[in-house]
């Protein structure tokens, strides 16, 4: 069974350039990737060619990196903010059609500047800001988990497509899907387990970054879902800011979405103008507030929830 | 956003051949005045509507230019007065620079807006506003704007006008860029008399650095608790450690609550939680996320903790993070053992080791000066605000705390820690038990003494320490300074 990149980037094996590989965090999460499943083919780190790590081959450059291994086909980032952008481009030239992300403070130019390079070059960008993506099909991306073992035992395969703009949110909701008996408030009013020791369990998680313009977006992500016959149900961390759930319920009205979708939308007390640790969440027009987008998402037939323990309930109710 | 006077946005406009009516910019009166008519402009960021205000004014005399010199720099916030050269304007334009979040239907990019009407009441004329989108990859040149403005006068040197602008704004990276007005002279030219700019902090590059610093007065009025925060992330920058206290009066029945939310998602479940509530008040913000070190999470937990009037302290990630849960739980026993006023905590762990977080608080759970409730993922923020009232504290616990002397066994300068090895408690020299327990092998015993491998690296995890007073015989503690007064 193909995994989720399959329908987002017609990609059936991650193959992975790691940016940044000889650094703290490259060197963490490269071992949390690859103890998971991932393919990470080579890293790279300008002035690094040459090196190794955990007999990783480094390059320079990612055109180095590709020309020696044309089979790469995938990126993740563990660069600098102020970094990101030049890198992201070197990736995007060398043929690179995923890339992951993952830093936070990203400037909101080189965000958009990354974008348009996508557009221009087909390729997808999940990020900035994100934790990155998992799938139960053996591949992860990013950050998701802390340590491979833990990532092993806490997402485990079955049916629910998870996409979040928050990071801690992306793997809550994707490993509570995956426990045995998880406990929560049922539509009766009691509080119990929400299903047995067949959990619902998941296809695969992306978190699509806090930030105001995030290269993947929800409906990019729920498009992919809707593709993937692995996913049921699709379960969505949403909040206030950009226009992400607004085009997801248009394109759900407009029949382009057919699978249940459950949305928790996060912000109902957030004030418009104000900044909020996601940069992606401050309101700027009336359309970003969270009454504007509960209406969108209400009026196309999504079951939108306000308390995060409410998700499981209507996820239970929904695939029974 | 950080917004930029007018004086500090000249000088990007100028960088980039902008024309700009000629000014000087002065702290002090200058000893040469300059010939009036000019106009003497009060240098306040973010401040709008100055001519309202009265700190824009029209000084046509040298004495009228002493006098308002001498009042405008005593305005509050006031970093300078520029004082402008009055000119004879034909046609007022209005320009500005903006970024386009896109959407469905639209690409991000930038946008540029034109009125010919000037900008006063310009909110209410969008419909005759020029709007030009323009990306910032590939930003357009002089001949792609013009066909955007074909029915101007004067087309080439709007044109050019606008494209400097245009790269002004791409260049610094700028999230609003206005001139206002864009002056249409009587010989024709175009000079730009007033502007004013805003940025994301994130954006402004090193060697911009000093074009775009500001000072104090402009960053609103810090805390000092926000200082010491912005202190500590200055020497350990890996992780985010955000705080920010309320500006708002806590009603005097609400429980008053220090957060440690880790993370966005975690700051959004607490929201949820509490939104709409009276009797819970949250006496500040925070976001430790992003990977950081057990180190600073002690040394930011210090810092929430040290809100006088915090009863009692709440802390929650999203339920699953990333962050080792067990170096975050020596974080917190630490922060308890060592405060001088520790706060009744309610804590959630959740992610890479909770069981372990959760074992270690419990097991301590005795020695602790505070009452500690602990809670497994499950139980989300909505549900932990219930046990609020049953521990918050009316009367802080009062404690003495001062750093047991030892060796001073080697230092980190990032983050700064110092390790300090207790001689005393290892009367027998054995290795102590926290080396073997190092995730990095970093810490050594080497000639009956503490050492640190060179070739390895500490990564503030706390587990030596956490393990050393645990299972050991407290051999090894670690000192990590805060950089001003907590409590």
């Amino acid at each position: 069974m193909a995994g989720i990149l399959k329908y987002l980037c017609n990609i059936d094996i991650p193959k992975v350039l790691v940016f940044g590989i000889t650094g703290r965090q490259g060197k963490s999460r490269s071992r949390l990737m690859r103890g998971f499943g991932t393919h990470i083919v080579a890293g790279t780190t300008p002035g690094k060619g040459g090196m190794e790590v955990d007999d990783t081959p480094v390059y320079s450059t990612a055109a180095e990196a590709v020309a020696a291994h044309p089979e790469i086909n995938s990126a993740v980032f563990f660069v600098p903010a102020a970094a990101i952008a030049q890198a992201a481009f070197d990736a995007m030239d060398a043929g690179i059609k995923f890339l992951v992300l993952t830093a936070d403070g990203v400037a909101t130019h080189d965000s958009i500047k990354i974008k348009e390079k996508a557009f221009e070059t087909g390729a997808k960008c999940l990020g900035p800001n994100t934790v990155g993506m998992l799938d139960t099909d053996g591949y992860l991306f990013g950050l998701i988990g802390g340590k491979s073992s833990w990532a092993k035992k806490n997402y485990l395969p079955g049916k629910v497509g998870v996409i979040s703009r928050s990071g801690g949110l992306s793997q809550l909701l994707a490993s509570f899907h995956c426990r045995p008996f998880l406990p929560g408030p049922k539509s009766d009013g009691s509080f119990g387990p929400l299903w047995g020791k067949d959990y619902p369990g998941l296809s695969a998680v992306l978190c699509v970054g806090g930030d105001p313009v995030p290269g993947i977006t929800l409906l990019d992500a729920a498009k992919a879902f809707e593709a993937d016959p692995r996913t049921k149900i699709m379960v969505i961390y949403a909040e206030t800011g950009t226009t992400q759930e607004n085009d997801l319920a248009k394109a759900i009205k407009n029949g382009k979405i057919t699978k249940p979708v459950v949305v928790f939308l996060g912000g109902k007390f957030t004030e418009a103008g104000v900044s909020q640790s996601h940069a992606g969440a401050m309101i700027r027009n009336k359309n970003e507030t969270y009454l504007a987008k509960k209406e969108a998402l209400l009026s196309a037939g999504v079951t939108v929830v306000d308390r995060p323990d409410s998700v499981f309930a209507a996820t239970a109710e929904l695939l029974r | 956003m950080p917004a930029l006077p007018e004086y500090k946005t000249r000088v990007l406009l100028e960088n980039h051949g902008v024309p700009m009516v000629p000014a000087i910019f002065c702290q002090k009166i200058p000893i040469d005045l300059p010939e009036p008519v000019v106009f003497l402009k009060a240098q306040i960021p973010g401040a709008t509507s100055r001519a309202a205000l009265g700190l824009v004014r029209k000084a046509s005399t040298t004495d009228e230019i002493t006098n308002g010199l001498n009042e405008l720099l005593e305005a509050k916030n006031c970093q300078g007065v520029l004082i402008a050269q009055a000119v004879d304007i034909k046609k007022e334009y209005y320009a500005a620079c903006l970024l386009d979040f896109g959407d469905g239907e639209n690409l991000a990019g930038g946008v540029l807006l034109l009125s010919t009407e000037g900008g006063s009441g310009i909110e209410a004329r969008t419909d005759s506003l020029h709007k030009i989108r323009f990306s910032l990859l590939n930003p357009p040149s002089t001949s792609d704007i013009k066909k955007q403005i074909s029915d101007l006068p004067n087309l080439n040197d709007v044109a050019d006008f606008l494209q400097k602008m245009i790269t002004t704004f791409i260049d610094y990276k700028l999230t609003v860029l206005e001139i206002n007005p864009m002056a249409v002279l009587q010989d024709d030219s175009l000079l730009a008399v007033d502007c004013r700019a805003e940025f994301e902090q994130q954006a402004v590059s090193k060697k911009n650095s000093e074009l775009f610093e500001l000072p104090e007065t402009t960053s609103g009025n810090k805390t000092n608790l926000e200082i010491l925060v912005e202190a500590i992330n200055a020497d350990d920058p890996a992780g985010t450690g955000f705080f920010r206290s309320s500006r708002e009066i806590a009603p005097e029945a609400a429980i008053k609550v220090a957060t440690n939310l880790c993370g966005g998602g975690g700051k959004m479940l607490w929201e949820m939680a509490i939104g709409g509530r009276k009797d819970i008040f949250p006496l500040n913000e925070s976001d430790t996320s992003g990977g950081l070190s057990g180190f600073k999470s002690y040394r930011i937990l210090r810092a929430i903790m040290s809100q006088p009037d915090a009863q009692v302290l709440i802390l929650t990630g999203s339920g699953m993070a990333f962050q080792n849960q067990y170096h975050l739980a020596s974080a917190v026993w630490k922060a308890l053992r060592e405060s001088s006023t520790p706060l009744p905590c309610l804590l959630r762990f959740g992610g890479t080791d909770q069981e372990k977080a959760i074992n270690l608080i419990k097991t301590v759970d005795e020695q602790l000066p505070v009452q500690v409730k602990t809670f497994e993922p499950e139980i989300f923020p909505n549900a932990m605000v219930e046990h609020l009232a049953e521990i918050a504290t009316e009367q802080r616990v009062k404690q003495n705390f001062s750093p047991p002397a030892g060796e001073l066994a080697f230092e980190l300068k990032t983050p700064p820690a110092r390790f300090i090895y207790h001689p005393d408690k290892n009367p027998d020299f054995k290795e102590p038990v926290c080396i073997k327990h190092c995730p990095t092998k970093y810490l050594m015993w080497e000639n009956n003494r503490i050492t640190a491998n060179p070739d390895a690296k500490c990564i503030g995890c706390l587990v030596c320490e956490t393990v050393s007073l645990l299972n050991g015989n407290g051999e090894l503690t670690i000192e990590l300074d805060l950089p001003g007064e907590v409590l």
